[in-house]
């Protein structure tokens, strides 16, 4: 415990060598968007794809624009849709925990209150 | 502002320092710009009525609420919006107030959490039952059926397991017997004779004085006076304990 000077060197070392970010949640606010943005675009790839196969004329052509449209909009979607998901989760997850954490907490005071009360006056 | 690393002037810097902060949950501001400095390894005790805005305070310096304005410096650095995980990783530990403990699992459950932080299970037990050896007599004993003042020595075992070089301490004497109170702060004098700058914070203040370098009182979301204990415990008696 007597190498306190070090700790506080340390502690100050460490404090200056922090990477500082401007605010987590505008990555992840970013990266949200992305992928309701990618899900658009999938949809539209999609749907101009499945136009395209139905007007083509040969079936050279119908598997070009299925590859072009139909299934890279499909690809497009489920990516954003990940994306989607994990960053918008990952919020929603995170007060849910400390939700749970904290009602755990307050669940765990009361059964010590109600034993204790139980066990009578000590 | 941004002093340079390998200046002398470093050790002048506080390891902590609030600048002019304001701070408000929604639209009802709490504090209206508050200086406050904690000079390498001193013990600071915060001092005002209910409501003050203390826990507040602690709060913001934790980074676990941002201020409104104003800044957060730490060891020099502003680190204003940076996360309280972050922070109490690298040693800028909170106890907050109430019980900071897991009242369903036992005293050396409690440790275990602690070694989350990556120290080992038997560094951890040995400085907590070094400093309480209270805790070590009720190891195997669930944390929520121990005494108060047992529960508040255990959250500083678990503050004092991740290694701090500030540790923030709110109200350790709530709801306590003033005896107990004492235990506490004598092991609060000999966290700060290892060299580990503190920041209490409490309403009543005698037994703190006694333990701090600095002490400052704070009202309505400022701080009103600030200097020796002696001072602010002169102070104290003339105001706001209106004896
Ligand atoms: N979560 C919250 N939401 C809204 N207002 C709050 C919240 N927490 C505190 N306040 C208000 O902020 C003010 C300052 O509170 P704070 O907890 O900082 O006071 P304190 O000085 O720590 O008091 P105490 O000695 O009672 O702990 C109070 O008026 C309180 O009602
Ligand atoms: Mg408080």
């Amino acid at each position: 415990m007597n190498e306190q000077p070090d700790r506080v060197a340390e502690f100050t070392a460490e404090i200056e060598s922090m990477k500082l970010k401007a605010g987590g949640a505008e990555g992840e606010k970013r990266l949200l968007l992305l992928g309701v943005l990618a899900v658009g675009a999938g949809i539209v790839l999609a749907v101009i794809g499945g136009v395209q196969v139905v007007n083509a004329e040969t079936l050279m052509d119908q598997q070009a624009y299925l590859a072009t449209g139909a299934f890279l909009g499909i690809a497009l979607m489920v990516a954003g849709a990940a994306l989607f998901v994990r960053y918008s989760l990952a919020r929603y997850l995170r007060f849910w925990m400390v939700r749970l954490v904290f009602e755990s907490r307050a669940n765990a005071d009361r059964i010590v209150d109600a034993i204790e009360r139980a066990s009578g006056p000590r | 502002m941004n002093p340079s690393i390998d200046a002398p002037v470093v050790e002048e810097i506080p390891l902590l320092s609030l600048r002019g902060v304001r701070a408000a949950y929604g639209n009802i501001d709490v504090l209206h710009g508050v200086d406050l400095d904690v000079p390498k390894g001193t013990v600071v005790a915060l001092l005002g009525p209910n409501g003050a805005g203390k826990s507040t305070t602690l709060k913001v310096a934790c980074g676990l609420m941002a201020a409104k304005a104003g800044k957060v410096l730490v060891a020099g650095r502003d680190v204003t919006g940076v996360r309280a995980e972050e922070l109490a990783r690298r040693g800028l530990v909170t106890i907050p107030e109430g019980k900071g403990v897991f009242p369903n699992l036992t005293v050396r459950e409690n440790l275990i959490v602690a070694t989350y932080g990556g120290q080992k299970l038997a560094d951890i037990e040995e400085v907590a039952y070094g400093r309480f050896p209270r805790l070590k007599e009720r190891r195997q004993q669930v944390a929520g059926t121990m005494s108060g003042g047992e529960q508040q020595m255990l959250a500083m075992a678990r503050g004092l397991a991740s290694n701090p070089a500030i540790l923030l301490l709110d109200e350790l004497s709530m709801g306590l017997a003033p005896l107990v109170v004492e235990e506490l702060y004598g092991v609060v004098a000999q966290i700060a004779q290892s060299g580990i700058s503190i920041l209490v914070i409490e309403q009543f203040a005698r037994t703190v004085l006694g333990v701090a370098d600095i002490a400052a009182i704070m009202l309505n979301g400022r701080v009103r006076a600030i200097g020796s204990p002696d001072e602010i415990e002169e102070e104290l008696s003339s105001a706001y304990l209106g004896g």
